[in-house]
This record gives C-alpha cells, structure tokens and sequence, in this order.
C-alpha cells in the first residue's frame, strides 16, 4: 500500500513573507518548472459602522481539516499537470495585513500553475473545516462569512 | 452507547462546551433533536454534520463511540 505522506499545512500565527520567499527559493534546483502560481490571503481590515477588524482568530476541527487538505492535494494532482503543490494555513491570531493563507503551485508551463491555484484556493473556502472569528477594534467579534 | 458530539464556531458559542457525550441516540436525526432540544438557539443558525469527519447529508445510523461533529459554514483562507 502506498504510504500516505503527511503534509504540514497549518502554522500558528501569520504566514511571514520571509517564510515564503524561502518556499520559493527552495524550488530552484526544480529545473523542469517554468511557472510558479502564488496566491496569498492577507487579513483586511473591513469595516462596520465606525469598527475595524483588526484581527482574525482561525480556528479548526483540526483532523477533518487535514484530512481534506489531503484530498484537495490528491485531487489537484490528478487534475492538473504539477511538479509540486504547497498550501501553508494560519491557525490562532492573524492581524489585519498579515498573511494567512499561502497556496503555491508549480508547473512546467503556466496555465496548469494558474489553474491549479485557482481550484485550491476555491476548494479550500468551501471544503477545509477552518473558521474565522474577526475581532474588531473595540474588542467585539463577530465569525467570518467566506463569500 | 455513548456518542461524541464536537462543536466548532458559532456552535460553540451556543452549547459552551467544545465536546459532549450524548448517550442512547440511534442516528443523527435524533441527536440533532435533542440538541436542538437542549439548545434551542442551534435551531437559528445553518450548520453541516459529518461523522467520523465525513459529512455527510441524510439521517445516518450512529455506533458506540462515533464521533459527530457539528459544523458551522466554514470561513477559512
């Protein structure tokens, strides 16, 4: 039987963009790549009345979430032509302007990158068991609604 | 028979308790009942189920020791 290998997708706090930059660094001895597709979600500071999230809190129903980050990655390698794929989710505080989802595709040209990217990023929003809780800056919160 | 029911979210918010044992339930729909029973405010929000981590969409038979986790919609990334 094939051994399913674990992939690390949660990190406490914000994704730092040093962090990413060694991601990307990291794949340069992967000649056969000519596209790397990123997307970054960054935490903005929407605004009720005269409140402003200043903060998202990301919990999640941890072995479900990993379970189905498993399968998007599965399923993103049937569908797409990849050299390698990485999703990096924030867990706890992530303050406003900080990054809190990383996906990064890579693949020999760009439309399988982009595609693939984009699919991810869709399926994450809407299959990953993982909730926002945005605090405002007068400390009240309200959960995040994905659109 | 004894059922461990986890909740998440809003959820939480409402029962207070990240995880609870409801004991002598034979399927989801009963669960459900009486926690919405227990909690009625559960009634005024959407929520998903899976068990065992699969969601799952119809009334489903529950053994001992199933895990049933109560899923506001999800607002990750």
């Amino acid at each position: 039987m094939k051994q399913k290998k674990i992939h690390k997708v949660f990190i406490d706090g914000p994704i730092n963009p040093d962090f990413i930059a060694e991601a990307i660094a990291k794949h340069s001895d992967k000649k056969n790549i000519g596209a790397h597709s990123l997307f970054l979600g960054q935490v903005r500071n929407d605004k009720i009345g005269d409140d402003e999230v200043t903060a998202i809190e990301y919990t999640s129903y941890h072995e479900m979430a990993e379970e189905k980050f498993h399968e998007i990655r599965e399923d993103a390698f049937t569908h797409f032509s990849l050299i390698c794929m990485h999703i990096y989710h924030s867990l706890g505080k992530v303050n406003a302007g900080e990054i809190s989802l990383l996906v990064f595709t890579s693949a020999i040209h760009r439309a399988d990158a982009i595609d693939a990217c984009e699919a991810i990023v869709e399926r994450i929003k809407k299959d990953v068991p993982v909730w926002g809780k945005e605090i405002f800056s007068n400390e009240n919160s309200q959960w995040k609604t994905n659109n | 028979m004894e059922i461990n029911v986890l909740t998440f979210g809003q959820v939480t918010d409402i029962t207070a308790e990240t995880s609870l044992k409801i004991p002598d339930v034979k399927n989801t729909d009963e669960l459900i009942q009486l926690l919405e029973k227990t909690y009625p405010a559960l009634k005024s929000i959407q929520y998903s189920i899976a068990v065992n981590r699969k969601m799952i969409q119809e009334n489903t038979m529950l053994q001992n020791e199933d895990t049933v986790a109560i899923l506001p919609p999800f607002s990750g990334g």
